[in-house]
């Protein structure tokens, strides 16, 4: 009988330890994993997996999940704006021994200028309402929000889908995220 | 039959000596006990290598093929260029490199080193040759040029050469772990320039910038399709002093469109410091103008 046939478990309590330089990043990271259900130890050594935050030196021969940073050595590679759906999707892929690699990290590397196509360049306004469905706003409350009807919210959302080439929001959020960190230069 | 295996055997025994011979091109850089990365030995006591996977920090332990230990201090970094340099006390120094040229389909050797100071080899061809480009960071790489080979990550950084021994440059990761080439010609401009200032000097404007399309309704008054949102400011930068806000959309610096990335950072190089620019930009359905000073890009 292959391994695959043996019955899942609810869901295992995974140990975590969280390392970074920012405490208030630290901190905050350490309140979604408890309110997540997950174990946060201080010490490295007790714990399954580490999360480590941005820039740090490594401790442990442990498995690691790191938030934007050069690391590409880790287990779990995640930029640094990765949300608590995928940080927890992560942490239990590295614990069972898996990779993981979000496409942002894929593309790291020495890159070539990106000459943006206008055609799938969207609006200021495009670029508004996709930061606020970000949020998980519904098309109403991004409606209220923006101060536009609901109509107009409707008409931007199919642009914006057109122009990233998605069919649901999750994929359009998701999108969205990489093409924030991929598009933006600093002259 | 037996005339093509000698090919082949003297294929191999040119490989293993160019190998052995690469040995007093190469260092291994130790980044942690456990990780480390190559080096190319450029000129006496002078080694480059890729920027991009140098961690931070002033110096580092390299080890040359026989096991000799040094410390090795950084020179300069250049993130543009992915170039960094690093000097070394060093017993020997190896000959001058002959740069060379190449087209897609040659035949290359990329040479690494392992924990111990010894070149590691690769095998493969030249699968594309462009002309120069630029990178995201806006430097000005001469030719593009891709190999076939895999690369283990610590073999980045060292030497890649043809079929002849010249010297095509400098191994370094791209995206999706695709192996490009730093040509000669680029180190060769970037070095000299590292030893001297410790970094290239480039213009800076201060901002961070995303690329949106124009409303239709404003296209004619902006004569382009797309331009650059300003996402954030740098305080005291020349783009906020000139009095640009977040949520301007630049449409031209200097008269460069900001449509193609490439024309507006070659307006960037260091010649443009302290250079007075026009920025163009829409506002509230308006295009306006300002003038900024460039000033030179703080080293982050």
């Amino acid at each position: 009988m292959s391994n695959a046939a043996h019955k899942l478990t609810s869901r295992v309590l995974i140990r975590v330890a969280v390392q970074g330089v920012n405490p208030g990043r630290r901190q905050a990271l350490s309140k979604m994993l408890v309110d997540a259900g997950y174990l946060v130890s201080e010490a490295a050594d007790a714990a399954d997996v580490v999360l480590v935050d941005g820039d740090c030196p490594p401790t442990e021969h442990k498995p690691t999940v790191v938030l934007g940073a050069g690391d590409r050595d880790a287990m779990g590679l995640l930029p640094a704006n990765a949300d608590a759906s995928q940080i927890d999707a992560a942490l239990r892929a590295v614990a069972a021994g898996l990779i993981v690699r979000s496409p942002v990290a894929c593309e790291a590397g020495f890159s070539q200028l990106r000459e943006s196509d206008a055609q799938s360049l969207l609006t200021q306004r495009e670029l508004e309402v996709l930061s606020v469905l970000i949020e998980g706003l519904t098309n109403k409350a991004i409606a209220r929000r923006l101060n536009i009807s609901l109509h107009t919210v409707k008409f931007h959302i199919e642009s914006v889908f057109r122009k990233l080439g998605v069919r649901t929001r999750a994929e359009a959020v998701a999108k969205a995220l990489d093409l924030r960190h991929l598009e933006t230069i600093k002259l | 039959m037996s005339e093509q295996a000698d090919i082949l055997t003297q294929l191999s025994t040119a490989l293993t000596r160019r190998v052995a011979s690469a040995n007093s091109r190469i260092v291994t850089i130790r980044l942690s006990a456990d990780r480390h990365l190559t080096g190319m030995l450029w000129q006496p006591e002078i080694v480059v290598t890729s920027e991009q996977s140098i961690s931070r920090g002033d110096e580092f332990e390299v080890i040359t093929a026989g096991g000799t230990t040094t410390t090795a201090k950084i020179i300069g970094r250049d993130p543009a260029t992915n170039i960094a340099a690093l000097r070394f006390v060093q017993p020997a120094s190896p000959a001058k490199p002959v740069a060379s040229a190449t087209q897609a389909g040659a035949l290359v050797l990329a040479v690494g080193a392992n924990a111990l100071g010894y070149a590691t080899a690769r095998l493969g061809i030249v699968n594309a040759v462009e002309p120069e480009w630029y990178s995201s960071h806006g430097g000005r790489i001469d030719q593009r040029i891709v190999l076939d080979i895999d690369l283990a990550r610590n073999e980045e950084g060292g030497p890649v050469f043809d079929a002849a021994g010249g010297l095509l440059g400098m191994s370094t990761f791209g995206p999706r772990r695709q192996v490009l080439v730093i040509p000669t010609a680029t180190i060769e401009r970037v070095v000299p320039s590292l030893l001297k200032d410790g970094r290239i000097a480039r213009g800076w404007l201060g901002v961070a910038l995303r690329p949106v399309a124009v409303p239709d309704a404003l296209g004619d008054m902006a004569g382009q399709p797309s331009g650059l949102m300003v996402m954030s400011l740098s305080d005291g930068g020349p783009a906020a002093s000139a009095g640009i806000f977040a949520g301007d959309i630049l449409l031209s610096v200097d008269g460069a469109s900001t449509r193609r990335m490439r024309n507006l950072t070659a307006r960037l190089g260091a010649d443009s410091i302290g250079r007075k620019v026009d920025l163009r930009f829409i506002r509230s359905g308006e295009v306006m103008s300002r003038l900024a000073t460039i000033t030179e890009r703080p080293t982050s």
